[in-house]
C-alpha cells in the first residue's frame, strides 16, 4: 500500500468514534480502492484490432459465458448482467477491456446491459422509452419515504452481506428516507436477490402479489439479474425476471452498498 | 510424522476381524473395501467404539460408466490425528439399496435423505425418508445421475411436505418461512409451541438449491473455482481453498510457500470479519443495538481492507488453482498488522462495555443450551460444538498449507475445553459468543504471527494432465467449521464428483435442539449465535 492509501484511510478514519456516517456515499469515491473490480466495458484502444482469434479466446475465457463473438459481423458482446467480475478477462485482453472502480452500472433495461463492440447506432425514441417516462410520474407517488423488503431467491448470502452493510452506522441507508420493513405488505420495493432457484420461485410470487401497487422490483447481483454463475439449469430459473417484472438491474458479484444505493435511487429517479 | 500415523491405524485395522481390501493415497487417505458389504454396519461400529473415529460424510457417485455400480463412501474421521478412512461400498442392480447406518452415526440420516433425492436409491427396509433438497420437483427425477443433464426442463407440480404433526391440549403451530422478517436467506420453521415454550421445531431447508454439485461436472476445473466461491459468499476463501487443494492433492502440485501465507491471511481475514457480524447479528436480536452498531463498524471496516488487498470486499477472486491470485507486499503486511491491532484495541473495549452490561450477559445465559452427547451424536463440527468442549479444529487436526508450520499448542479451544471442565461453559448462546470472541484473538495471533512475507513465486500452473477417476479431499476450517470438498476427476481434466459437505450441512440439526424449551422470541438469537449457512447447507 502506498502513502496516498494511507492518508485516504485516515480521511475516513471510522475508528475515531467522531463522525462515522458519510453523507455523501455516491460521491464519495475516495474511499473505494483503485483495485476495486466495478464498472466494467469495452473500451479498445485506439490499436485495438477485433480478429476471430480474440473473440474466441475472450469468449472462452469467461466463466458465465457473459463474453460472446459472432463470427459472421465481427463483433464481440459482453453482458454485464451475467459478468461476476472475476478479472480474467481484463488480464487477457487489457486493450478492450476496462475494468474501473465505478460502481454506477444498474440500468433500467435488460437490454442496456449489453454492450456491443463495434457499437451499432440506435435509433429514435423506443416504445420502452415512452413507457418509462409515463412511468416516471408513477414514481412520484411513493413521495420522500421508501420501504424496502429484502428477498433471498436463492443467492449465496453474498448479496445479503452487503444488503445489511446498507443499514450500519457507515451506508445508513435511513438517512435518504428509506428503511428495510419486515413484510411484503408494508413494501414499496423489493430487492430480490439469488438466481431464483425452483423452490423459491413460488414464495418470491406470493411476495411480488402481496406487495401493494405501486411497486417496484430491483435485481441485485449477476444472478439476479441473468442466473449469474449458475445460469439456467433444473434448479434455478435463470434470473428473477422470467417470474416477476423487473424495474431495475444491478450487476456486480456482489455489488458493493454504494452500487445497490445508485440503483434504488436510479428506481425512483431521483439521480 | 503422517507415515507413523497411517501405519499405527493400518495396524489396528489389521487386528480386527474383518476382511478387506485397502489401499492408502493421498498421504492421509485410508480406503477400505469390506470384502463380505453386510458386516458393513458392525464394522463402522466397531471403528466408532474402537477408533473413536465419527462419521464425516458420505459421499455416493454414480459409477455406471466405469465400475457398472453406484459406489457409497462413508468418510470417516478422527478428531485428534490427520487421517481420513473411507469405507468403499458398491450398489449394483441387484439391489438398489444400501444399509442405513443411523444406529451407529445418528448424522447418517440426514446424508441418507440427500442421496435419496439425489440419485433415488434407498436405505434398505425404509421408505418413509422425507425429501431435503427438491421441494415440487417431479417424481423420479435424481439429479446427480449421470443420465440427467443439467439443463433438462422439467415440470414442477406442488407436493405436499408432511411436518410431524405434534398434537394435545394447548399446542399451536407457528410456520415461519421461506421469507424471514430480517435480510437473511429463506429456510422455513415450523414451531409447535405451548404458550411461549417450543416443545419441537422442524427445518425444511432447501429453498437455496441452485445444483451447485450438478453444474460442477460441466464446468472447466478453473472456472470451478468461481462457482466453489460462491457456494457461500461469506465463506468463498475456506471453500475456494478446499477445491484447490482437493485439486492440487490429486496433481500432487506443490504451491509456493509464499501462497500458503497468502491463503492463511486471507481465510484470517475472513474469519474475522465474519464473527464481527455475528457477534454484532447476536446483540442486534437480543435489542442491545449499540454495541450492535459498534461491532458492524468494525467489520465494516475489516471488510475495506479486504477491498483494499484484494479488489473485492467478500475476497472472491483470491484463489486459484496452484496458488493465489492476489500479490501482497511486505509493506501491506506491515499495514494489516496495524490495522488489526487498531481493529482489536476498539473490540475490547466494546467487549468491556458488552460483558459489564448485565442486561445482556442474562439474556444470553442458559439460551438455547444444547447438550455434548448431542452434539457427538449428530456430528456437530465448528464453533457449535466446541461450545461443548468436542474439538474439532481441521486447522490442527488437519493441518493445511501454511497452518501446518504452526504451533498450536495454546489455541481458543484447548482453553475452551478448560472452561467446559469449570462448568462455565455450557454449550449456551453466551458460550458461543464468548468462543468467538477467542477465535477472533486467535485469529489475529495468527495473522500476527506471519511477519515477513517469503519471496518468490505466488502460483504454479497445472501442468500435468490429472488422471481420469482419481479422488481427492479438500479441507479447509471456515469460521462455520470443518469444510470438506471432495473430488472425482473426469476425462480431460473435468470433473466427474464434486461433493461439497459445509460446516452448515452437518450441523443444522442442532438447531432443532437447541431451541427446546426456550420461547419462540429466542429463537433469532439462537439461531445467530449458531450462524448457519442455508445456501452452504441447500447447494
Amino acid at each position: 500500500m502506498t502513502e496516498n492509501n494511507q492518508n485516504k484511510i485516515k480521511k475516513s478514519d471510522i475508528l475515531s468514534w467522531n463522525k462515522v456516517t458519510f453523507d455523501k456515499i455516491l460521491q464519495s469515491n475516495d474511499m473505494i480502492p483503485e483495485n476495486f473490480r466495478g464498472k466494467i466495458s469495452l473500451d479498445p484502444d485506439k490499436d485495438f484490432v477485433l480478429n476471430s482469434q480474440i473473440g474466441q479466446n475472450l469468449e472462452n475465457i469467461c466463466p458465465t459465458n457473459a463474453i460472446s463473438y459472432k463470427n459472421t459481423l465481427e463483433s464481440i458482446s459482453l453482458d454485464v448482467g451475467k459478468c461476476i467480475f472475476c478479472g480474467n478477462c481484463q488480464q487477457d485482453m487489457p486493450k478492450l477491456i476496462k475494468i474501473s472502480n465505478n460502481f454506477d452500472m444498474a440500468k433500467k433495461r435488460k437490454t442496456h446491459l449489453l454492450e456491443v463492440f463495434p457499437e451499432s447506432v440506435p435509433f429514435g425514441k423506443t416504445y420502452e422509452e415512452i413507457g418509462d417516462e409515463l412511468k416516471n410520474k408513477i414514481n412520484k407517488t411513493f413521495g420522500r419515504s421508501l420501504a424496502i423488503r429484502e428477498i433471498d431467491a436463492g443467492s449465496c448470502n453474498g448479496c445479503e452481506i452487503e444488503i445489511s452493510a446498507l443499514t450500519n452506522p457507515i451506508y445508513d441507508i435511513e438517512q435518504f428516507g428509506m428503511h428495510f420493513v419486515a413484510s411484503p405488505r408494508h413494501a414499496d420495493l423489493l430487492l430480490v436477490t439469488g438466481p431464483a432457484s425452483k423452490n423459491m420461485e413460488k414464495a418470491l410470487k406470493i411476495a411480488y402479489e402481496s406487495t401493494p401497487e405501486p411497486k417496484l422490483v430491483i435485481a441485485v447481483g449477476a444472478c439476479a439479474c441473468s442466473g449469474g454463475i449458475f445460469g439456467k439449469n433444473y434448479a434455478t430459473t435463470g434470473g428473477i425476471d422470467s417470474i416477476v417484472p423487473v424495474d431495475v438491474f444491478i450487476p456486480g458479484c456482489p455489488p458493493r452498498p454504494q452500487a445497490i444505493l445508485y440503483g434504488i435511487m436510479l428506481a425512483l429517479d431521483k439521480i | 510424522m503422517n507415515n507413523k500415523i497411517i501405519e499405527h491405524y493400518l495396524s489396528k485395522l489389521e487386528q480386527l476381524e474383518f476382511k478387506f481390501k485397502r489401499h492408502v493415497q493421498n498421504n492421509n487417505e485410508i480406503h477400505i473395501e469390506l470384502e463380505d458389504s453386510s458386516q458393513l454396519i458392525e464394522f463402522c461400529n466397531i471403528l466408532k467404539l474402537d477408533m473413536n473415529l465419527r462419521l464425516l460424510t458420505m459421499i455416493y457417485c454414480d459409477e455406471r460408466k466405469i465400475n457398472h455400480a453406484f459406489s457409497l463412501r462413508y468418510l470417516l474421521g478422527s478428531d485428534t490425528d490427520d487421517v481420513f478412512l473411507f469405507v468403499i461400498l458398491f450398489i449394483d442392480k441387484k439391489h438398489a439399496y444400501f444399509p442405513s447406518l443411523s444406529d451407529v452415526f445418528p448424522s447418517s440420516i440426514k446424508y441418507e435423505r440427500e442421496i435419496n433425492d439425489m440419485f433415488g436409491i434407498q436405505t434398505q427396509g425404509d421408505t418413509t425418508l422425507k425429501p431435503l433438497l427438491l421441494h415440487d420437483f417431479q417424481k423420479n427425477i435424481f439429479p446427480l445421475r449421470k443420465d440427467f443433464h443439467a439443463n433438462t426442463e422439467l415440470n414442477y407440480t406442488p407436493r405436499k411436505f408432511k411436518f410431524t404433526p405434534i398434537t394435545g391440549d394447548g399446542i399451536c403451530e407457528i410456520p415461519v418461512g421461506p421469507i424471514h422478517a430480517g435480510i437473511i436467506e429463506p429456510g422455513h420453521f415450523r414451531f409447535s409451541v405451548i404458550g411461549e415454550n417450543i416443545v419441537n421445531m422442524e427445518t425444511r431447508l432447501g429453498y437455496a438449491h441452485k445444483g451447485i454439485e450438478k453444474i460442477a461436472e460441466n464446468m472447466s476445473i478453473n472456472n470451478v473455482v468461481f462457482l466453489s466461491e460462491r457456494i457461500s459468499g461469506d465463506e468463498s476463501v475456506a471453500n475456494s481453498m478446499a477445491f484447490c487443494q482437493a485439486i492440487e492433492k490429486i496433481s500432487q502440485l506443490e504451491i509456493p510457500e509464499k501462497a500458503k501465507q497468502i491463503r492463511l491471511l486471507f481465510a484470517e481475514l475472513e474469519r474475522i470479519y465474519n464473527h464481527f457480524g455475528t457477534l454484532s447479528g447476536i446483540l442486534n436480536d437480543i435489542g442491545f443495538s449499540y454495541g450492535a452498531s459498534r461491532l458492524e463498524i468494525l467489520k465494516e471496516y475489516v471488510m475495506q481492507l479486504n477491498e483494499k488487498l484484494s479488489g473485492s470486499r467478500l475476497l472472491f477472486g483470491v484463489n486459484q488453482i496452484g496458488g493465489v491470485k492476489i500479490d501482497i507486499s511486505n509493506t501491506s503486511l506491515v499495514d494489516i498488522h496495524s490495522m488489526l491491532d487498531n481493529i482489536f484495541q476498539n473490540f475490547e473495549k466494546i467487549l468491556e462495555h458488552i460483558q459489564s452490561n448485565s442486561s445482556v450477559i442474562d439474556r444470553l445465559r442458559n439460551t438455547g443450551i444444547i447438550e455434548k452427547q448431542t452434539a457427538n451424536d449428530l456430528g456437530v463440527v465448528g464453533l457449535s460444538s466446541i461450545c461443548t468442549g468436542i474439538d474439532t479444529d481441521t486447522r490442527k487436526n488437519h493441518p493445511y498449507g501454511y497452518y501446518s508450520s504452526i504451533n498450536f499448542e495454546q489455541t481458543p479451544r484447548t482453553y475452551m475445553e478448560h472452561q467446559v471442565k469449570l462448568q462455565k461453559r455450557i454449550g449456551d448462546v453466551l458460550s458461543r459468543f464468548m468462543s468467538r470472541v477467542d477465535e477472533l484473538r486467535y485469529s489475529k495471533k495468527l495473522i500476527k504471527s506471519i511477519s515477513n512475507l517469503e519471496t518468490g513465486e505466488i502460483n504454479v500452473p497445472l501442468e500435468s494432465k490429472l488422471t481420469p477417476f482419481s479422488s481427492g479431499l479438500g479441507y479447509a476450517e471456515s469460521h462455520r467449521g470443518e469444510t470438506l470438498h471432495w473430488i472425482m476427476i473426469g476425462e480431460d481434466n473435468s470433473i466427474f464428483r464434486y461433493k461439497i459437505r459445509t460446516a452448515s450441512f452437518a450441523n443444522w440439526s442442532i438447531i432443532e435442539h437447541a431451541v427446546l424449551n426456550n420461547i419462540v422470541a429466542d429463537f433469532p438469537v439462537i439461531n445467530k449465535s449458531f450462524d448457519f449457512s442455508y445456501s452452504g447447507n441447500d447447494l
